[in-house]
């Protein structure tokens, strides 16, 4: 028996290796290109290390990528570093920074029937020690850490009302433990949803209201550096920002506040944003206009926003397709296939010329 | 053996004391009864109202075919319905954590969610479509080589498109700006067929309903609704309402009020 399943074992396909290509560097005249990617949930490893590459041959120097509590301590004290070390040493050989954002919380964490963001505040040590073990293990690799994803949203609380001073008190319990573990690491805060959610909402709270409160709730002692999302929606990015308007602008006004209350010493880094060109979604712009909007905010980036140290674009590329409006906000599809707007950020980055009309005008009735 | 009076009545009492431990073991150990289909006594129904014509916020009222749908089904099932809108990212965690009963909001049936829900039959198809003429139709990617096929740039259609280039002979790729200059291009003799989504086609044919064409799917997109997987009474009301909505053809009724 043990011998047939060794012989049946030889007729199993092997794995695609990814052995380490020579030391990497990004090629890029644009440093703060960077772009948001979804490496964790990716089962072969040789697609980490694609993915990689093509990030590094479109220019851009960092990633900002997403490693959850409740992946890799999925059990109390046991982790599991596998994927998150499959990460770095790709990211590392390819000459690419990253940007860690931590967040999930696993199930041992919090009650039986509640889903894997549902964060309970007794849980905040328990969430420290790990960011603590983690800024350990990559302190040689990692000095960026987001800390949790849009935390306005009661989505991203798992159904409780996002509280500002809530996620104060996580900052605290994250941020002089972090320092301990890593003398120059970076404690980004906020990462805030763009929504005009009023007060009282069951859905959130408008991200210019909940970090004037993170700041009211004693914020500024507990991080170092805000991470802004900002997206264009339907409008062009050149349009103006206000209080009342989600659009890419709306950046500046989160700026404006930490102008208020820190001078402007606090860094900030755009770690997500962009256009999405779902045929259907009323907040889409269609293939076109994404490509023209977004290399019009990257030059806007440049010329106007000395004050961003990163412009990370939503999303490079999912591992499996989602079937609704997140699928178009990819630059590669599931299988590598390259869309054109990765080509025009490309050319954008590295400073090549553009390729001329890409569609023909319209015909004539 | 001979069976005596006195072992005969022994045997009757153990094989009742055994029914009788057998009678309390299953009252204590049986399933407790399936909690009913709809346990708050209303159809709640999350949907993601940003997806035109299916499902959109007109006038502060939500309006489109996924809630004409999911009315229909509270009708059909003689329960009264509310709509919960949720933006797609939550609508699988509103599920699972028992905010909804189903979700109706242009899911495509996903395997790695089946450990949490069951989808329903499909109630429409929103894959790519060829678009030709119906004097010159053409059904199939096998008629593509050597004809000039229209299509938006950067759209899924293009990236289908671009896929053929390397699985059939030359064929003439005609991009534009918008689906609609695609389809244009067709009417107009520019192309010969254009490759789009259902739904941009469906819309398209609506305003141009003059126009005699042939439609042929060429990828299949099916949306379904999606209950959670321990709610199998649940599951099996929707899935009988939608399939007798479907039988009866208010199904194709509904959607040709918006589609």
């Amino acid at each position: 028996m043990m011998v047939l399943g060794w012989c049946l074992s030889l007729l199993v396909p092997a794995a695609h290796r990814a052995p380490l290509q020579p030391q990497q560097t990004v090629l890029t005249e644009q440093p703060h290109t960077c772009v948001h990617t979804n490496l964790i949930d990716e089962v072969d490893e040789w697609k980490i290390q694609r993915s990689l590459q093509l990030v590094r041959e479109m220019g851009a120097t960092t990633i900002v990528e997403f490693f959850p509590w409740a992946y890799i301590e999925r059990t109390e004290d046991v982790y599991d570093w596998s994927q998150a070390d499959k990460i770095i040493r790709h990211s590392t050989n390819q000459g690419i920074r990253v940007i860690a954002r931590l967040g999930l919380v696993p199930g041992w964490a919090r009650p039986g029937d509640t889903t894997l963001n549902y964060f309970p505040e007794d849980a905040f040590p328990d969430f420290a020690q790990f960011a603590v073990d983690f800024a350990t293990r990559y302190r040689d690799s990692i000095d960026h850490i987001i800390i949790l994803n849009e935390p306005n949203l009661a989505f991203e609380w798992g159904f409780q009302t996002p509280n500002p001073a809530r996620y104060v008190r996580l900052l605290q319990a994250v941020y002089q433990p972090l320092h301990r573990a890593n003398p120059d690491v970076v404690v980004l805060a906020g990462a805030l949803a763009p929504t005009l959610e009023p007060d009282g909402s069951p859905n959130g709270l408008d991200d210019l209201i909940f970090l004037e409160r993170m700041y009211a709730a004693g914020a500024a002692d507990y991080f170092d550096a805000l991470a802004i999302h900002t997206y264009g929606f339907t409008e062009p990015p050149q349009a103006a920002p206000a209080p009342d308007v989600l659009n890419f602008r709306r950046a500046e006004l989160l700026y404006e506040i930490v102008r208020q209350y820190d001078n402007a010493a606090t860094p900030v880094y755009i770690t997500e944003s962009g256009w999405n060109d779902d045929p259907r979604w009323t907040k889409a712009v269609r293939p076109s206009q994404r490509i023209a909007y977004t290399l019009d905010a990257l030059r806007w980036v440049e010329d106007e926003w000395d004050w961003a140290e990163t412009f990370c674009l939503w999303i490079f590329r999912y591992p499996r397709p989602t079937g609704r409006y997140p699928d178009y906000f990819t630059l590669v599809t599931p299988e590598f296939q390259l869309k054109p707007i990765y080509s025009a950020v490309q050319a954008y980055a590295r400073g090549w010329e553009s390729e001329g009309a890409l569609w023909l005008p319209p015909p004539a009735e | 053996m001979a069976a005596t009076p006195r072992r005969i009545a022994l045997t009757v009492v153990l094989l009742s004391g055994l029914a009788l431990l057998s009678f309390v073991a299953g009252r204590v150990l049986r399933p407790q009864t399936e909690t009913p289909p709809f346990p708050t006594g209303e159809i709640r129904i999350a949907v993601d109202a940003s997806y035109p014509p299916f499902a959109v916020v007109q006038d502060a009222e939500l309006a489109g075919f996924e809630i004409d749908l999911g009315s229909a089904i509270g009708a059909r099932l003689g329960l009264p319905v509310r709509f919960v809108n949720i933006s797609y990212d939550g609508l699988y965690d509103a599920l699972i954590s028992g905010q909804v009963d189903v979700v109706i909001s242009q899911l495509l049936v996903n395997p790695l969610r089946m450990g949490d829900v069951r989808y329903t039959r499909a109630y429409f198809d929103a894959g790519l479509v060829l678009i030709s003429s119906s004097a010159t139709p053409i059904g199939s990617i096998s008629q593509i080589p050597g004809k000039r096929l229209a299509l938006e740039f950067g759209s899924a259609a293009d990236a289908e498109a671009r896929l053929w280039t390397r699985r059939v002979r030359p064929f003439e790729m005609r991009p534009y700006e918008l689906t609609e200059y695609a389809l244009d291009a067709v009417r107009l003799g520019e192309a010969d067929a254009a490759l789009t989504d259902a739904i941009s086609a469906r819309l398209y044919l609506r305003a141009h309903s003059e126009w005699n064409t042939h439609l042929a799917y060429v990828t299949q997109a099916p949306f379904a609704a999606a209950v959670a997987l321990e709610r199998a009474s649940t599951w099996k009301a929707i899935e009988n309402a939608i399939s007798a909505l479907m039988e009866d053809g208010t199904l194709d009724h509904l959607l040709s009020r918006w589609l």
